[in-house]
């Protein structure tokens, strides 16, 4: 009920008028993001946010028209709900995929379970978000996504003072040895992955302990905070930041 | 004979007429109406047919049971008869010449019953003495005893009989011929044929009131039950199907339903004290998030004001969410049949990984956590599941513990059995409890102030009853609990 009448009031709004008028502006430098999702009110949220963030928004309220834009105008990553009018959103990305094409794409789904979210990433999906989310927690991911560490060779990571071996799993920072628990090394690693990022809780829980429940306890500030008391020594600039009611950014910066 | 078994199924035709004008469960309340259509339903129930049906048997078995007495009777009699003709034959062939006109004439005159028959034929056929005025054409002379139709002179009538006859050529070319009617041992057959005739209808009348009775004493009790489940659907849960306590399978049955009924009752309230809980739970952090919201939009007065009142109504309303997430997770993993995919999980090494990622919040809260894992013990089952679940005990006694308190999981093996045991040195949980701690939400009075959803419990319970483990609660001092995995999952 709430899509049709919102097809009719907003269609075309959000790409012509706000991401028309940014590309007019001539940033051609701009992300580029297809967001794929009927109703209108989220959708005008999330466009708002990410335009507020810097982002170019495109916005098509169903699958047959958003991915004829996904595959017209190339976007660098895509929001895709999961029911859509016309053409389910995994379609949508199944499709894609078959193209070839390799937008890293985030799924939205009111569909929680577990099962729904493998089901999701298996058809192409690169991250899953279940409805109700954080605008914070959408952001987030969806600059995760668009700095994905590129695959390397590597086996030094290195921000700031901070190195991290992979071969001999040990870390330092400047001169000071940093001993580190194995599950305290995987954290750090992640973070390093994705330094000046935010990374929120349910990613952490997520990619680091693997978790596919949200537990009860504040499990992940607790190992942060060891971490951080690891990492950041006394006298040290402090580079695990707290984002209050978001997550952490590891970063060379005050 | 065979018009009585007909008459017998003749009322079917007019309940199949009857039965047609309103299925059974359309029964108004008019009771004229009703008891017409309860004697059509006692004749189309199934007992009904069933007696019919035995009584059709029963009578099958004695027409033929007749059939092959009657048919025994005729052979024997018939078999003595012939043995006396032919005695009768040897004897008077035997004698000379002329004894024989007088031995014929004694034998006949000795038959009281007129059965008997004899004759004295010349070689040209011309009768000499007895009772038969010729040869029997068809008789075949100098054979065994045979049936054949003769015309006999009787002293009241003059007929056309068959009778059972023999006949000899004697030496001097005369033909002697000896009979002897068989109507008489057939009027014996008739007689006990008739014997059993009559046994059969009583018989039969018996098999259809038995019949009719039984299905009647079921129709009343069906009728029974039926006005009890109509007050269970109409709401009444605490309605019972009556039951005698004897072994009659009406009452075990009436037994096994009350028994689904008494479960269905337990889970119906739970479901419906879970509806209560969960409005309670929700409703109370989306009221402090209004409140906030509509006193912060009256009274802030600057941004930082307006923000800390947001940001109250935002933690309010994640707590409503954080508490359909985990009831959705619950749904989840009670209506999943994931044993497809259930491996094998080494419980040590599940253990490890559970310390591993809750020493730091045990030491956090200056409680000493330990993990005391033996030998190598594997279950059956999906890993992340029980992950969860040992998770949510080992967070659950981490709460509960007190400062400079103790939680320790241990692994053990007892007889088939493996067991999962958390204990912790919290207040426990009193005999009173054990079963409250499985509701949804419930949150002990003692604990009402420590954060949580309060389906901690209740998730741990429901994936082991997925595993087919049992989930056993020991009552305190000291919390311990334990998952019992058994070696053979039901």
């Amino acid at each position: 009920m709430a899509v049709v009448s919102g097809e009719r009031s907003f269609a075309g709004t959000p790409d012509s008028n706000r991401a028309g008028g940014v590309a007019t502006a001539g940033n051609q430098l701009m992300t580029k993001v297809l967001l794929i999702e009927d109703d209108s009110e989220t959708a005008e949220e999330i466009t708002a946010e990410l335009s507020d963030r810097g982002f170019e928004v495109a916005w098509s309220a169903n699958g047959i028209e958003g991915l004829d834009k996904a595959r017209s105008l190339q976007p660098d990553a895509m929001i895709v709900d999961r029911l859509l009018p016309g053409m389910d959103g995994l379609t949508v990305i199944e499709a894609l995929r078959k193209d070839q094409v390799r937008t890293p794409v985030l799924v939205l789904s009111a569909l929680g379970a577990v099962d729904d979210r493998v089901r999701g990433l298996r058809m192409g999906g690169d991250d899953y978000l279940t409805k109700p989310f954080a605008l914070v927690e959408l952001v987030a991911r969806i600059e995760a996504l668009l700095r994905r560490p590129v695959e390397s060779r590597e086996t030094t990571l290195r921000v700031g003072p901070l190195e991290l071996d992979l071969i001999e799993r040990s870390a330092r920072r400047g001169d000071r040895g940093i001993d580190l628990l194995p599950r305290e090394f995987r954290l750090l690693e992640y973070m390093m992955h994705h330094s000046d990022q935010l990374l929120t809780r349910a990613m952490l829980l997520e990619e680091v302990w693997n978790y596919k429940f949200v537990p009860a306890t504040n499990l992940v500030d607790v190992h942060m905070g060891r971490l951080r008391h690891k990492v950041d020594g006394p006298g040290e600039i402090p580079m695990i930041h707290n984002v209050r009611g978001a997550g952490f950014i590891l970063r060379t910066g005050p | 004979m065979s018009a009585v078994p007909a008459s017998f199924f003749a009322p079917g035709h007019k309940v199949r007429i009857a039965g047609r004008m309103a299925p059974p469960h359309l029964l108004s309340s008019k009771p004229a109406q009703r008891d017409s259509m309860r004697q059509v339903r006692i004749i189309r129930s199934n007992t009904f047919r069933w007696a019919l049906a035995v009584a059709g048997v029963f009578a099958a078995f004695i027409i033929v049971l007749f059939g092959f007495i009657y048919w025994q009777t005729d052979q024997y009699l018939i078999a003595r008869s012939d043995l006396m003709i032919a005695t009768q034959l040897d004897v008077i062939a035997a004698l000379p010449g002329e004894q024989r006109l007088d031995a014929i004439n004694e034998h006949l005159k000795q038959d009281s019953r007129g059965v008997h028959y004899a004759g004295l034929f010349g070689a040209d056929g011309h009768k000499i003495a007895g009772n038969l005025e010729q040869v029997p054409p068809q008789l075949k002379v100098d054979d065994s005893v045979q049936s054949v139709p003769v015309i006999a002179t009787l002293p009241l009538r003059r007929d056309r009989h068959v009778i059972r006859a023999i006949g000899r050529r004697m030496p001097n070319g005369d033909v002697l011929v000896i009979g002897r009617e068989v109507d008489e041992t057939r009027e014996i057959s008739h007689v006990v044929g008739q014997a059993l005739a009559l046994g059969l209808l009583p018989a039969l009348c018996l098999c259809l009131l038995a019949g009719a009775w039984l299905s009647m004493r079921s129709q009343k009790r069906v009728e029974e039950v039926n006005q009890r489940v109509q007050r269970i659907i109409a709401g009444d849960l605490r309605e019972r199907l009556p039951h005698r306590d004897v072994d009659e399978p009406f009452s075990r049955l009436a037994a096994i339903v009350n028994g689904m009924l008494d479960e269905m009752e337990t889970m119906i309230r739970a479901l419906a004290g879970v509806g209560n809980d969960i409005a309670h739970d929700l409703r109370t952090p989306l009221t402090r998030a209004r409140l906030s919201l509509e006193r912060g939009r009256t009274n802030a007065a600057t941004l930082d004001q307006l923000q800390t009142v947001v940001d109250k109504a935002i933690a309010n309303i994640d707590q409503s969410l954080t508490i359909i997430t985990a009831l959705l997770r619950l749904a989840e993993i009670e209506n999943s049949r994931r044993s497809a995919a259930f491996g094998s999980v080494p419980l040590q090494e599940l253990l490890r990984e559970v310390y591993d990622i809750y020493e730091p919040i045990a030491e956090n809260k200056n409680i000493n956590l330990r993990v005391e894992v033996g030998p190598r013990l594997d279950v059956r089952g999906d890993r992340d599941l029980l992950f969860e679940a040992v998770a949510n005990l080992v967070d659950n006694a981490i709460k509960f513990a007190p400062d400079g308190g103790e939680v320790v999981v241990k692994l053990l093996r007892a007889d088939g059995e493996t067991i999962l045991r958390v204990t912790d040195t919290g207040c426990g949980i009193s005999e009173q409890e054990r079963e409250a701690v499985l509701r949804r939400f419930y949150r002990s009075d003692k604990i009402r102030s420590t954060p949580g959803v309060g389906l901690g419990l209740n998730l741990v319970a429901a994936i082991v009853k997925l595993h087919g483990f049992r989930l056993t609660i020991h009552s305190g001092p000291g919390g311990r609990l334990e998952i019992i995995c058994p070696d053979k999952q039901g």
